[in-house]
């Protein structure tokens, strides 16, 4: 954990402010992204896990908000532009970007980072072709790299005047900028494995398949050549073989790039087969980090345990597999209080689990970490709740 | 929007639908007569006859009693005048051909419909569109402009503002005459500014709700989250992503705010306030004292705005049931 660090997050908190009360999507979540690995987040739905990828790209939406916290990235040169303007955004060289400007952070989204999101079909425009959605993507990059700062807009108003703009909304024949972008979303199709990328580009969303549409998305998250992927549940949506297939692409595309990926998913099938690091999320926490190892061979906490669990193992043969009861805690602020928030749902609760634990490192790496008393503690069999606690204490 | 898909569905609707069918040929009609008025009118419609006032329209006679001296005395005699193929809707009490100024009148209707309406949704959508995407308080400010705007009526409002700001006709040179390819016509077309932005200003509103509505929807929708994560900015999400996929229901709006705007042109030129004389609404007006002996004078422009409006509205059905299946009409509702 040193130089190659590229994402920093601490104490990050998500709330969103409903009528029903205040929600905490994200509590307090701090990790270290390191550049260049695959570091996936994974967790039952509703642990926050997509609020999580969203806030680290600012996409956060009232009624939501990020009530605290950093998200710090390396990046010296922007470091450097931002030190004069934003000195309280700036330290070395990292940058926290939920202290600059909108528009700043604007600048930086497709090219330092972007995203997939997790249903391909919803995330087309049905009215505009594949293609010039991708070289829409390309554009906003050249734009960015033709002039890095904040004058970038003004430098080539004459292809982005609101003329263009309205022009290309109208007219068909007006969709790309310019023939260099259409090249070059053609050589993305190409790059995902796209067949006939050239006949494909001009196609609209509902001519291709939900495979396709997802690998479409992955090319149009790579035009900016980002420095971080956030992937959010990037193959939830598709059958077994193409999930095979989209994963193949991404840990390729990676290992050419040498980009950095956030892979968000509950599958933790998905999670072995690409990841260098893990982080187990649940209530809007990361309750045990540590290396793939650490998590898959060493699980410390409880609910990584659960996870773990209840996936059918083909070796061992006969037994039943062992499911986590009961569900997620709803995130109402009123309703969490202030103890682990998985005791209700432990096997192995303890008086202790009443208060909030404390993150114990725990055996393996030097990464490996579980916010469980029982990571630093015996379990004491003396002490356990009894197994009706929580269903006495909470209200009707 | 993908107007190859539009374009088949558009097709699809036109070939099943014989309502459809005869909005479009009405609709063709009036515009064909409205560009060709010059062709096809056989007098000026502005030069008058008073010899031949009052006359009825061919096929139908009118009989009046006249006072005339006959052998220096005062006689009541029975006149009967048969409408003639010179005059073939008849004239008015100043003798201007009726016929003629039906198709100039047409000129008038189309030119405050459709200029009225392209106002109103430039304006309506553009405010719409804004405030459904950015929604919270610009979305609440906006809206609520909006609202009142509704709430006064709009026949009031518009004589306000004509009132305020007078008729202001502008002329527009007639291309035909200009080019030499028929005489004896007016030069000009009078297009009554005020009473255009009059009539876009009280129904911009409508166009504001719909677009706003749609945003509100289309804002929400994955794609532009994915192109907003890319880098794209407001300005681009608004216009290229969300303007577009707003478009289908603002387009059936459209087309019935045309007949809207025509019917409330129509009532403000029958009021007096439109700042030309060649104008349906106008002609009724005239002939309404005359209702009782010369029907013709208001029946024709009244007959003639009813054929537009129903054409403009079986048209803004057939679009409807092609482009947005999700609204039922009368047409599609069925009887369940």
């Amino acid at each position: 954990m040193s130089d190659d660090v590229i994402l920093r997050v601490s104490d990050l908190s998500t709330r969103f402010f409903t009528t029903d009360g205040q929600i905490n999507a994200v509590e307090s979540l701090s990790l270290e992204i390191e550049e260049g690995e695959v570091f996936g987040i994974v967790g039952e739905s509703g642990s926050g896990k997509s609020v999580t990828a969203r806030s680290l790209i600012r996409l956060i939406e009232s009624p939501g908000r990020i009530t605290s916290g950093t998200i710090e990235y390396r990046d010296a040169d922007l470091a450097d532009d931002l030190r004069e303007d934003h000195p309280g955004a700036v330290d070395g060289e990292f940058v926290d970007l939920l202290a600059i400007p909108e528009k700043i952070h604007r600048g930086l989204r497709g090219t330092s980072f972007s995203m997939i999101f997790q249903d391909p079909e919803s995330s087309f425009n049905p009215s505009l072709t594949v293609g010039e959605q991708i070289a829409e993507a390309v554009e906003v990059q050249r734009r960015a790299s033709s002039n890095p700062r904040s004058t970038r807009a003004r430098t080539r108003s004459s292809e982005y005047s609101l003329r263009s703009y309205a022009a290309a909304a109208v007219l068909p024949s007006r969709g790309y900028v310019s023939s260099e972008s259409k090249d070059r979303a053609i050589e993305l199709l190409q790059q995902v494995g796209i067949p006939d990328p050239e006949q494909r580009v001009d196609e609209y969303p509902h001519e291709y398949s939900g495979g396709m549409l997802q690998r479409a998305m992955v090319a149009q998250a790579l035009a900016g050549e980002p420095d971080v992927l956030v992937a959010d549940e990037p193959t939830t949506a598709l059958d077994v073989t193409i999930q095979a297939q989209v994963l193949d692409i991404l840990r390729d595309l990676q290992e050419e790039t040498g980009m950095t990926i956030l892979l968000i998913t509950h599958n933790l099938g998905v999670i072995a087969r690409m990841c260098d690091r893990v982080g187990v999320m649940y209530a809007g926490e990361i309750v045990e980090r540590g290396s793939l190892g650490d998590i898959f061979d060493r699980p410390t906490h409880p609910y990584t345990q659960g996870l773990l669990g209840s996936i059918p193992d083909l070796d061992a043969a006969g037994g039943r597999l062992q499911p986590i009861g009961g569900n997620v805690p709803s995130l109402l602020d009123a309703e969490m209080g202030d103890r682990c928030y998985f005791a209700d749902r432990c096997p192995k609760a303890m008086e202790e689990c009443l208060e909030k634990p404390a993150e114990y490192p725990a055996e393996g790496t030097d990464d490996h970490a579980a916010q469980c008393y029982l990571a630093d503690h015996p379990y004491e069999a003396s002490q356990a709740l009894p197994e009706d606690y929580f269903e006495e204490s909470e209200p009707p | 929007m993908n107007w190859q898909r539009v374009w088949r569905s558009l097709r699809a609707e036109f070939g099943r639908s014989p309502m459809a069918k005869l909005g479009v040929v009405l609709i063709l009609a009036v515009f064909l007569m409205a560009i060709f008025a010059p062709f096809l009118a056989t007098t000026n419609p502005k030069a008058q006859d008073l010899s031949r006032a009052n006359e009825p329209p061919v096929g139908f006679t009118d009989t009046t009693e006249d006072t005339r001296l006959v052998d220096g005395e005062r006689q009541t005699v029975t006149v009967t005048t048969r409408g003639t193929l010179e005059y073939p809707l008849g004239t008015n009490q100043l003798g201007q051909d009726m016929y003629s100024r039906l198709l100039y009148g047409a000129r008038t209707s189309l030119l405050v419909g459709l200029l009225g309406t392209a106002i109103a949704a430039l304006a309506g959508v553009s405010v719409g569109i804004v405030a459904g995407y950015y929604g919270g308080r610009v979305d609440d400010g906006l809206m609520r402009f909006a609202d009142v705007m509704l709430a006064f009526p709009a026949l009031v409002l518009a004589i306000a503002l004509i009132g305020l700001l007078g008729p202001q006709p502008v002329d527009i040179p007639d291309p035909f005459v200009a080019a030499g390819l028929v005489s004896d016509m007016p030069e000009t077309t009078v297009l009554p500014v005020t009473v255009t932005l009059v009539v876009a200003l009280v129904n911009w509103v409508w166009f504001a709700r719909v677009a706003r509505g749609e945003a509100l929807s289309v804002r929400e929708k994955n794609y532009v989250k994915a192109s907003r994560s890319l880098g794209a900015s407001d300005w681009r999400l608004m216009l290229k992503h969300v303007l577009p996929n707003s478009l289908t229901p603002i387009l059936v709006l459209a087309t019935v705010q045309v007949a809207v705007i025509i019917l409330l042109e129509s009532a403000l030129s029958f009021l007096g306030f439109s700042g030309t004389t060649l104008s349906w609404g106008f002609d009724i007006s005239q002939g309404r004292d005359l209702l009782a002996t010369s029907w013709w004078i208001s029946t024709m422009p009244g007959l003639a705005i009813v054929v537009t409006v129903i054409g403009i509205n079986l048209v803004g059905d057939w679009l409807r049931d092609a482009l947005d299946p999700d609204i039922e009409g009368e047409s599609g509702g069925g009887m369940g």
